[in-house]
């Protein structure tokens, strides 16, 4: 009973919390920019119009189109039920969670790709084409950072995994899993969230054709997706595991709110790079993830 | 009924469903289906623990002078239960798809050799007596190359059976030279558990290349691409789903009766690693459904070898436990390829049946007018991704703790383990691109080609296989660990010292978890459906950016789908582009033609086959038809038998 | 004080790669003046007491690879007009992965090297070895002059941190070697942009091969 009712309330926080996040990076780009810019609930009040909006689709697609947002919504939802937070750990842990982790965010993404394609549009084609083939590295140098984990902590259970800090490499996985996140959730200089240039999009071209609530569904779990990078990557650098439930909690929003202005910032400071420039980034954040990693096999040894 | 009442059985089935089967179709396809029960009445209870460990007959009866010696054991047994599985589905499937009705010429022989077919790999997996094994092995290897060249009008066919033919003789010269060294070195034919003999240890190079042909086994998988995508659908997803198994069970078997040499781990798990990453690259480029497919299954391969690699070198280093796992990863992953590779070949022939088209960029839009299919084939494409909850992740998952388990520990195998999971992460992803590519492609969309317009849902004959391969996918998915008796079992019979009965924990929790998600997805579907119908909805043209005539040709192809990942090939893998582009202010045409080769056929293969062809060309000379000279030969022939003879004599 | 140089040594590593990966001769121009500050202040590490000389050397040193050539080269930059690599020899990505590789063999080959118990867990000769790769990667790989010659500022840079082993042992030869060094550096670094800019109004040395006879 207890293990349900705190499972719900940890759903519940991250469901609502998320779409805080875009909130805040957009209100740092209009700071830097000297805008007012939108409220931080901004995300909440176009889901809540979204979700009584109806629905347009087009006449080519199949009942994927709905499926596919609805699937990739749950599992990264499920991923966000593995990922620990700080000192209350995750609702399961079990040996290996952590690339279930991985896989499931794989699925979203499969999905994601599967529903772009449903239209018959060629933005949708690009746009997933462009997803997927990017995410070859970037999963590669996840799959690192993990490795880097697990050799560190000579374990493959998330909560145990990202209670130590990394110690000397820390710095490097970070630097590293922060490429990470930005290629992942599709933010400057990978992609553009703001753009309206449908060539020159990578996310926003594969659901340009959804609307109404699978639009949200997919906003919402986008958002998701970037809470559950920020706690990882907060937790990556700080020993969050290991200090008090007050504490813990304390620190770990405010590593969250500080990757979250890291990511305003470089959205402000930065322009988007060349499509051909990408490969380039996300090698270098492997290459941090490996330096992490043998620094994590040398530091034991 | 007892194991050998069942065997016998299910051999007799078969013979006589070669001996019948071109005249009676339907008695063909019954012997066949009870044949593939008796062996699954068989191997079952072995691989649930109901029945004994081991069967073993001995005969007096002699085959080409050595006495009959049979055995299945759990490790036999997990693969025999593969090749009835699949084998019955084909069948049936076959019985649509390649019917009498439709090619009354080349169904009855490929009735005919699918049960010697059949019947070959049954006996490759219970011979337990090298000449046998050989006997049995030539017998599957000509059965598949007819089975490959059944639709012999087709030149691509007739040349991927020679090259298959060609291939898999190479390496029956090297089973025959390991069978043979091993009777020179015992004394005898027979074969069982000989660990003692530590000279037998080198020998495992000849098993690793001599069954490495056979399983797809980067870089000797040169045969395989072409014979998988020319033959017959039926037949490509036997060849797919259980003729490559034959060269893993092969490996598997005798580094597990036999010694093997201390780099042998290092070795398989190379060339898995190698196999997994290029295999799948070379399947994300391709544009040939069915090449897709089997450029698909030398991944796989590569996955299992990774796992079986990991086990080796487990065994090396002190039987450490991560071996144990990554050993029933292979294992596991060895069903589940059989399974949803089975299941993708089906779907890709039930679209050749409908369109006549394997070209994907002619393809399109299929999903109305073959739903069952559609969604059948979305299935397998998330199983061969390896993503939860299906069967795939489970394999794979089992795979990459071992791995990380190893780097965990932190030992002098932590090295080479670890790329090994960064090369699995990539051909994770890059499987993914490769199946919502040939998936949305065939499948979503408009349709690219008349053809496809007028696709048409397959029969009952065609769809029940999938959806048997397609529930095998789920159960394995949502309930691992009913299948954990079975591989744990398979493993005590490849090491004796790792047998552990229960299930380890976290499997049982991963079932849990992705039977949970699986129903929550399930539900969410369902309410984001019915929302959809509760909020209204209008049904409009797909937006094509305001412009006013859009066709279903600029739609992305599976081409400009892979087009980021084909431009990071390097120059040097030999492929080929081809550009003309429009030109002026009326232009007539344009030509984008881009073709990816099999690097290693075409580099290292086709110039030695070359050079064999020289020297044999050069030689035919000696061959001209001219009796006086041939009279020449006889006497300079005598002469140097008698120079022989003499200097025999002297010393 | 080992911990402070390995540090800098892994910063002068890192800036190797982002020689290796920006296309941007500015960004190239600007690693390699912040490697060759790093790598200058590096005899004041070494010595275990201040003296004059060392000092002035590290001055020196600072001045010239941190300043002097990176301002020469950014006036050639201007005056040719070319901001960017464009099509190197061998690709971005490719260059990057080969200087990674190069630098944990140099990392792993450093161990097998029977050096003094002093420099044994010091990084001074995997980062000398890694910057001499690096170094040769660009000359190798690169079209545009500007870039070469940074890569050939890296290699020196990779020569300077391996003669820092001997400046215990024969501190004035290494420090005048040094200065020597230099000298010669920013002589033939002018004299090239110099002539190159004179004679082509560019600086691609592809077109430098009409000179072959």
């Amino acid at each position: 009973m207890i293990i349900a009712l705190e499972s719900a309330v940890r759903l519940a926080v991250w469901l609502l919390l998320a779409p805080l996040l875009p909130g805040v990076i957009n209100k740092v780009k209009a700071w830097v920019a000297g805008r007012r810019g939108p409220p931080v609930l901004q995300l909440y009040f176009d889901l809540a119009r979204l979700w009584r909006k109806s629905v347009v689709m087009s006449t080519l697609a199949s009942p994927g189109f709905v499926a596919g947002p609805a699937i990739a919504w749950v599992a990264l939802a499920g991923a966000a039920m593995l990922m620990p937070l700080g000192p209350a750990g995750g609702a399961i842990s079990f040996k290996g969670d952590v690339l279930l982790l991985v896989y499931l965010l794989a699925l979203a993404r499969f999905c994601t790709a599967w529903a772009a394609l449903e239209t018959g549009s060629a933005f949708g084609g690009m746009g997933a084409a462009r997803e997927v083939s990017f995410a070859v590295l970037s999963e590669v140098a996840l799959i690192t950072a993990v490795l880097a984990l697990s050799v560190q902590t000579g374990n493959i259970t998330l909560s145990e995994m990202l209670s130590l800090s990394v110690g000397s490499g820390a710095m490097l996985l970070a630097a590293g899993l922060f490429g990470v996140l930005l290629a992942e959730n599709c933010r400057v200089p990978f992609d553009d969230p703001n753009t309206h240039l449908e060539l020159t999009m990578v996310h926003e071209a594969m659901v340009l054709d959804h609307s109404g609530p699978p639009f949200a569904v997919i906003l919402h779990g986008a958002s998701i997706k970037l809470l559950l990078f920020a706690v990882l990557l907060s937790q990556v650098v700080l020993p969050v595991g290991k200090l008090s439930p007050l504490a813990g909690t304390a620190t770990l929003a405010g590593a969250v709110l500080a990757v979250t202005v890291c990511v305003g910032l470089v959205e402000s400071l930065t322009a988007r790079m060349a499509f051909r420039r990408v490969p380039l980034i996300l090698t270098a954040s492997f290459l941090l993830c490996l330096f992490a990693l043998l620094l994590a096999l040398k530091g034991g040894a | 009924m007892t194991t050998g009442e069942l065997l016998l059985g299910a051999a007799l089935c078969l013979v006589l469903g070669a001996a019948l089967g071109p005249w009676f179709p339907r008695l063909w396809l019954a012997l066949l289906l009870a044949a593939a029960t008796g062996a699954l009445g068989a191997a079952l209870p072995m691989l649930a623990g109901a029945g004994p460990p081991e069967w073993e007959w001995r005969s007096a009866f002699a085959v080409g002078g050595e006495p009959v010696h049979l055995r299945l054991d759990s490790l036999s047994a997990l693969f025999l239960v593969i090749v009835s599985f699949v084998g019955g589905a084909s069948a049936v499937y076959s019985s649509e798809y390649w019917s009498d009705d439709t090619r009354p010429v080349s169904a009855p022989a490929g009735r005919l050799w699918m049960s010697s077919m059949l019947v070959a790999m049954g006996l490759v997996l219970v011979a337990s007596n090298g000449l046998h094994f050989l006997i049995a092995w030539e017998l599957f290897t000509v059965s598949a190359y007819f089975l490959i060249t059944l639709e012999r009008e087709s030149r691509a066919a007739r040349s991927a059976g020679w090259l298959y033919l060609a291939a898999s003789h190479g390496g029956a010269v090297l089973l025959l030279g390991f069978f043979a060294a091993i009777a020179a070195r015992t004394g005898s034919w027979d074969l069982g558990p000989m660990r003692d003999h530590r000279d037998l240890a080198p020998l495992f190079w000849l098993a690793l290349f001599g069954f490495g042909v056979k399983g797809g086994v980067f870089p000797v998988h040169v045969w395989l691409p072409s014979a998988h995508a020319n033959a017959p659908s039926h037949v490509s997803a036997l060849m797919s789903g259980v003729a490559i198994n034959m060269g893993i069970y092969g490996m598997m078997r005798f580094s597990g009766w036999l010694p093997v040499p201390a780099a042998a781990g290092w070795a398989v798990l190379g060339l898995g690693a190698a196999g997994a990453l290029l295999g799948i690259a070379l399947a994300f480029l391709q544009s040939d459904l069915k090449r897709l497919l089997a450029y698909c299954t030398v991944e796989n391969v590569g996955i299992i070898l990774i796992g079986f690699g990991g086990a080796l070198v487990g065994v090396s280093h002190g039987d450490a436990p991560w071996g144990r796992l990554a050993l029933a990863g292979a294992l596991l992953h060895v069903w589940n390829h059989s399974l949803f590779k089975s299941l993708l070949f089906f779907g890709a022939g039930s679209v050749l049946h409908a369109t006549g088209k394997r070209e994907m960029s002619q393809l399109g839009g299929l999903w109305r007018s073959m739903p069952w299919t559609a969604g059948l084939f979305a299935l397998g494409a998330v199983a061969v991704s390896g993503l939860p909850p299906l069967n795939g992740f489970v394999s794979e998952w089992l795979v990459y703790l071992g791995l990380f388990d190893a780097a965990a520990s932190r030992g002098s195998a932590a090295w080479m383990l670890m790329p090994a999971a960064i090369v699995m992460g990539m051909s994770g992803a890059l499987a993914l691109a490769t199946f919502v590519k040939a998936g949305a492609t065939v499948f979503l969309g408009a349709g690219r080609s008349k053809a496809a317009d007028d696709g048409r849902e397959c029969g009952m004959r065609m769809l029940g296989p999938m959806f048997a391969l397609g529930s095998a996918c789920l159960a394995v998915g949502l309930a691992p660990v009913l299948f954990w008796p079975a591989i744990s079992r398979s493993i005590e019979a490849w090491r004796p010292e790792w047998a552990v009965s229960e299930a380890p924990a976290p499997i049982i929790t991963l079932g849990w978890v992705q039977a949970a998600l699986a129903a929550v997805a399930c539900v969410a579907v369902a309410w984001l459906w019915r929302k959809r119908a509760r909020n209204g909805l209008r049904r409009a043209p797909t937006w094509g950016c305001a412009y006013s005539a859009p066709t279903a040709r600029m739609q992305y192809t599976g081409g400009s789908f892979s087009g980021i990942v084909a431009s990071w090939v390097p120059r040097i893998s030999g492929f080929s582009r081809i550009l003309r582009r429009p030109r002026g202010p009326f232009p007539s045409g344009a030509t984008w033609i881009e073709e990816f080769p099999d690097t290693v056929l075409s580099y290292a293969i086709e110039p030695m086959a070359a050079i064999v062809l020289r020297v044999s060309a050069a030689t035919r000379r000696l061959q001209h038809g001219r009796l006086q000279f041939y009279v020449v030969y006889l006497l300079s022939g005598l002469a140097v038998v008698a120079i022989l003879v003499w200097i025999g004599v002297k010393q | 004080m080992g911990s402070t140089m390995n540090l800098l040594i892994g910063l002068a590593m890192g800036l190797n790669l982002l020689a290796l990966g920006s296309g941007r001769l500015s960004a190239i121009i600007r690693a390699t003046a912040v490697q060759g500050v790093v790598l200058g202040v590096m005899p004041l590490l070494l010595e275990y007491t201040f003296d004059w000389m060392v000092a002035l050397v590290a001055l020196v040193t600072v001045a010239v690879k941190g300043f002097v050539i990176p301002s020469l080269l950014r006036r050639a930059m201007r005056a040719a007009k070319i901001q960017r690599e464009e099509e190197p020899l061998i690709g971005f990505v490719p260059s990057l992965l080969l200087g990674a590789g190069g630098t944990i063999a140099a990392i792993a080959g450093a161990r097998m090297l029977p050096l003094l118990p002093e420099h044994a867990g010091t990084l001074l000769v995997p980062g000398s070895m890694a910057s001499i790769l690096t170094g040769l990667i660009l000359l190798i790989g690169r079209v545009k002059a500007i870039s070469q010659v940074c890569g050939y500022l890296i290699l020196e840079n990779g020569i300077y941190l391996f003669g820092l082993l001997l400046i215990h042992s024969t501190p004035l030869l290494v420090e005048s070697g040094i200065l020597l060094d230099l000298t010669v550096g920013v002589f033939v670094i002018g004299i090239i942009v110099d002539r190159i800019q004179r004679a082509f109004d560019s600086l691609d040395t592809r077109k430098l091969t009409v000179l072959r006879e």
